[in-house]
C-alpha cells in the first residue's frame, strides 16, 4: 500500500499543469460551497445575536395564572422557587429582566398611535438604560419617577408630543377592563427598528399599576445566558425546575411559536384553549432556538441549493477526471507493463490510480479551503453600508462566515467520493491491461 | 538441472484473420547459472520466446516450465506472483519508473512483494548493487537525469534486486551505442558469475551473443542452432 500511494503522489506532480487543473476544478467547487455554508453559517448567528437583542434574552419564562372570576392572565408574582433557580443558575446568566408588556395606544391631542411599551425596573436594567441612544431630553430621572416615558423618535414625531410634555396611556387591565394613566416625556431614543425593536419604555411600577398588577410582579423574565450551546439544557433546568408537581410536561419544544418581530416573543394566553384551570402560577419557557428553528430552516434550503451547485460542479469534474485519466492511462501503459512484469498486482495498479484520484481530490479541497478562507477574509473585513433590513444578518455590518467542521468534512467526503467514482474506470482498464500488451505499446 | 523448458512450444498471433506463426514448435533448455543468448533476426521470434519464459504471455501450445513450474492454466494472480519470486526483466528501452529515483527503481521489485530481511539488510542490498553496477554517486537521480547507459545499468539493478533465479533481457543494447552495449553485455556477465544468476538474452547483434556460454539461434519461428560452450570460467576478467 505505502509502494502504490508513494507513486501515486509522486505522479500528481509529473504533469504540473494537468493536476493543478483538475484540482483547481475540484477547488473552485469546494471554495464555493465552503463560502456558502460559512455565510449561512454566520448569518444564522448574527440573527439569533440580533434576534436575542429584539426579544431581549435567549431564554423567556412567562406564568399564567387564573382568577377567581376563571379567567388566565399572564403574570409572574414573586416566587421563591424562580429566585432559587436564578440564584442556582447566576453563573450561566450574563443579564436577566424582569418586565411588563403591553400594545396601549398613546395618545397626545389629536393624535394616537400604537405601540410596544415595556414596563422596566430601570434600576435593575442598567444595560437597557446604557443601551439606548438618547436624542433629547435625560434618562436621568427614569430611577426615580414612576410616571414617566421614553419614546422612540419616531413615535414622538407621530405623535407631536416633545420631552416634557404629558402623553396618555390607553390600555385593557389583563382581566379586559379599561384603563387610562398619564405620563410625562422623559426622553427621545433612537429607534432601533433595523433589528425588530422599537419600544417606549416606562417603569414597571407604573405599567403594573396600569395593567392591575402589583409592583413586584411582572409578566416576562428574558435571560441571556453566558455559553449559548448550553442554552437548551439551561432552559431544561428552568423549566423542569418550575414544573408545578401536577403538570405535565407540554410539547413546548415545538417550534410553532409565531414572533412578531417588533412585539411580543410568545402569547401563551391564545394557545392554552380548553384547559381545565389549575392553582397558582404555571410557567413557560422558551429559548431563542425554538424561535431559531424557522431561520435554519430557511438556510438549511439556501445549503442545500449550495449543495446541489457543488454537486454540478463535481459532476463537471467527475468527466474531466475520468478523461485525463483515461489519458493518463495510456501515457503510462509501458510503466504499467514494466510494473506488472515485475509482480505488481492487478489490484495495486488500480490503486496507483485510485489514491492518485484521491490525492488530486485532497489537494482541490486543501486549495479550495484556503480561497474560501481568504475571501471570508477579505469579505469579512469591509463594513457594509446596506439597508436596514439586512442588518439583521450582519454584525456591525460585516458580513460574518461561520464554518461547522461537520460540513467540511462532509463536502470533503464528497470530493474524495466523486474523484474515486470518476477515477474508477480508467484504473480498472488499467489494471485489467494485459502486461504483453501494455509493455509491447509505443507510448 | 533445468531452470527454463520449453517443449514443443507454439505460439500464433491471430492478427483479423490472418495467422501470424510467431513459434513454431521450439524445444530448448536453459540450465541453472547460463548465461544464454537468443539470436535471431529481426521477426524471428526472440521476443515472443522471452515473453513466454517471462510469463507475460503464454503459448498456443506446448509446455513452458519456469523453474519447475508449468505455465500454462495459471491465473493472472499465481503468474503475477511467480514473475515477482522467480524472474527479472530488462527492456531494450529501460522502463524505468520515471517517479521514482535509482535507489527507489532499484528498491522498486522488493516493495511489492512480503518484506524479506531487516529494513538494515535490505538498504545494504540496494546500496551493494547501486555499486556493483558503478552508480553509487547517482543514487538520487531521477531517470531523466541519466544517459541511456545509466539508465540500463539501474535496470540491471533493479532486474536484480529480489535475488531472482532467471533474468530476462529482450535486446538490451538495442538502443545503446555498441561500446556501451558492450559494457551493459560484460556488466550482466558478471553479475551472471557473482551471483550465479541465470541470464537469458535476446539479441540480433552477433558480436554480442559472443559472451553467451549458451545460444540459441533462431530463424522464422523455429531453432537453427543450438549451441553451450560450458568453459565458462574466467571467460570475464
Ligand atoms: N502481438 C502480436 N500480434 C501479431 N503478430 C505478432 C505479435 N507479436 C509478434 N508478432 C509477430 O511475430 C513474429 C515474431 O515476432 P517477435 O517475437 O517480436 O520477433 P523478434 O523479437 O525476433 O523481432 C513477427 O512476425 C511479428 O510480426
Ligand atoms: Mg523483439
Amino acid at each position: 500500500m505505502f509502494l502504490t500511494m508513494k507513486v501515486a503522489f509522486r505522479n500528481i506532480s509529473r504533469q504540473k499543469k494537468r493536476s493543478f487543473l483538475l484540482a483547481g476544478a475540484i477547488a473552485f467547487g469546494m471554495m464555493i460551497i465552503t463560502l456558502m455554508n460559512a455565510l449561512t453559517g454566520g448569518a444564522v448567528i448574527n440573527i439569533r445575536d440580533n434576534f436575542s437583542h429584539a426579544l431581549g434574552g435567549h431564554v423567556f419564562i412567562t406564568g399564567r395564572e387564573w382568577t377567581d372570576a376563571g379567567q388566565m392572565i399572564m403574570k409572574i408574582r414573586p416566587d421563591a422557587n424562580l429566585d432559587r433557580l436564578l440564584e442556582e443558575n447566576s453563573g450561566q446568566i450574563a443579564a436577566f429582566t424582569r418586565r411588563s408588556q403591553a400594545m396601549p395606544s398613546l395618545i397626545f391631542g389629536s393624535q394616537q398611535t400604537l405601540h410596544m411599551l415595556y414596563g422596566v425596573d430601570f434600576v435593575e436594567e442598567e444595560r437597557l438604560v446604557n443601551s439606548l441612544v438618547v436624542i433629547e431630553g435625560s434618562l436621568a430621572e427614569v430611577g426615580k419617577r414612576d410616571d414617566i416615558i421614553v419614546l422612540p423618535e419616531p413615535v414622538a414625531e407621530r405623535l407631536g408630543v416633545e420631552v416634557g410634555e404629558t402623553v396618555l396611556i390607553r390600555l385593557e387591565t389583563l382581566t379586559g377592563q379599561q384603563n387610562v394613566g398619564e405620563v410625562q416625556v422623559a426622553a427621545l431614543i433612537k429607534d432601533q427598528e433595523e433589528l425588530g425593536l422599537s419600544a417606549a419604555y416606562t417603569s414597571r411600577a407604573y405599567l403594573n399599576g396600569l395593567l392591575g398588577m402589583e409592583p413586584h410582579e411582572y409578566q416576562i423574565l428574558n435571560m441571556f445566558v453566558t455559553d449559548l450551546d448550553q442554552v437548551e439544557q439551561f432552559a431544561r433546568t428552568f423549566r423542569e425546575g418550575l414544573m408545578a408537581p401536577d403538570e405535565e410536561e407540554e410539547q413546548i419544544d415545538e417550534p410553532e411559536v409565531t414572533v412578531t418581530v417588533a412585539g411580543v416573543p410568545i402569547d401563551p394566553v391564545q394557545r392554552t384553549e380548553e384547559v381545565t384551570p389549575w392553582e397558582g402560577t404555571r410557567y413557560q419557557v422558551m429559548n431563542i432556538n425554538q424561535i431559531m428553528d424557522a431561520v435554519e430552516l430557511v438556510v438549511g434550503v439556501l445549503n442545500r441549493v449550495g449543495l446541489i451547485i457543488f454537486l454540478i460542479l463535481l459532476v463537471v469534474t467527475m468527466v474531466g477526471i475520468t478523461n485525463t485519466f483515461r489519458m493518463i492511462m495510456i501515457e503510462r501503459t509501458k510503466e504499467i507493463g514494466t510494473m506488472r512484469a515485475f509482480g505488481m498486482h492487478q489490484k495495486q495498479v488500480k490503486n496507483i490510480f485510485l489514491w492518485e484520484a484521491v490525492f488530486l481530490g485532497l489537494l482541490g479541497c486543501l486549495g479550495g479551503l484556503v480561497l474560501a478562507g481568504l475571501i471570508a477574509l477579505a469579505v469579512g473585513s469591509i463594513s457594509l453600508n446596506a439597508d436596514p433590513s439586512l442588518q439583521f444578518f450582519l454584525d456591525n455590518s460585516r458580513i460574518t462566515f461561520a464554518l461547522p467542521g461537520k460540513d467540511i468534512v462532509t463536502n470533503v467526503v464528497l470530493v474524495i467520493f466523486t474523484s474515486l467514482l470518476a477515477a474508477y474506470w480508467p484504473a480498472r482498464a488499467a489494471a485489467k491491461m494485459s502486461p504483453i500488451k501494455a509493455l509491447s505499446s509505443h507510448t | 538441472m533445468a531452470i527454463v523448458e520449453l517443449e514443443n512450444v507454439r505460439k500464433v498471433y491471430t492478427l483479423g484473420k490472418a495467422e501470424v506463426h510467431a513459434v513454431r514448435g521450439v524445444t530448448f533448455s536453459i540450465e541453472k547459472g547460463d548465461f544464454a543468448s537468443i539470436v535471431g533476426p529481426s521477426g524471428s521470434g526472440k521476443s515472443t520466446i522471452l515473453n513466454l519464459i517471462g510469463c507475460i504471455d503464454q503459448p498456443t501450445e506446448g509446455i513452458v516450465s519456469i523453474n519447475g513450474t508449468v505455465t500454462a492454466g495459471l491465473k493472472d494472480r499465481a503468474l503475477t506472483q511467480l514473475r515477482h519470486e522467480t524472474l527479472g526483466f530488462i527492456f531494450q528501452s529501460f522502463n524505468l519508473i520515471p517517479v521514482l529515483n535509482v535507489y527507489e527503481n532499484i528498491e522498486f521489485p522488493l516493495l511489492l512483494g512480503k518484506k524479506k530481511g531487516s529494513k538494515k539488510e535490505t538498504r545494504e542490498w540496494i546500496e551493494f548493487l547501486i555499486e556493483a553496477v558503478g552508480l553509487a554517486d547517482h543514487m538520487h537521480h531521477k531517470s531523466n537525469e541519466l544517459s541511456g547507459g545509466q539508465r540500463q545499468r539501474v535496470a540491471i539493478a533493479r532486474a536484480l534486486a529480489t535475488k531472482p533465479e532467471i533474468v530476462l533481457a529482450d535486446e538490451p543494447t538495442a538502443n545503446l551505442d555498441s561500446k556501451t552495449g558492450q559494457s551493459i553485455i560484460e556488466l550482466m556477465k558478471r553479475m551472471n558469475s557473482e551471483l550465479s544468476t541465470t541470464f537469458i538474452f535476446s539479441t540480433h547483434d552477433r558480436s554480442i551473443m559472443e559472451i553467451a556460454d549458451h545460444v540459441i539461434q533462431l530463424l522464422d519461428g523455429l531453432i537453427v542452432e543450438d549451441s553451450k560452450t560450458k568453459a565458462e570460467a574466467g571467460s570475464i576478467s
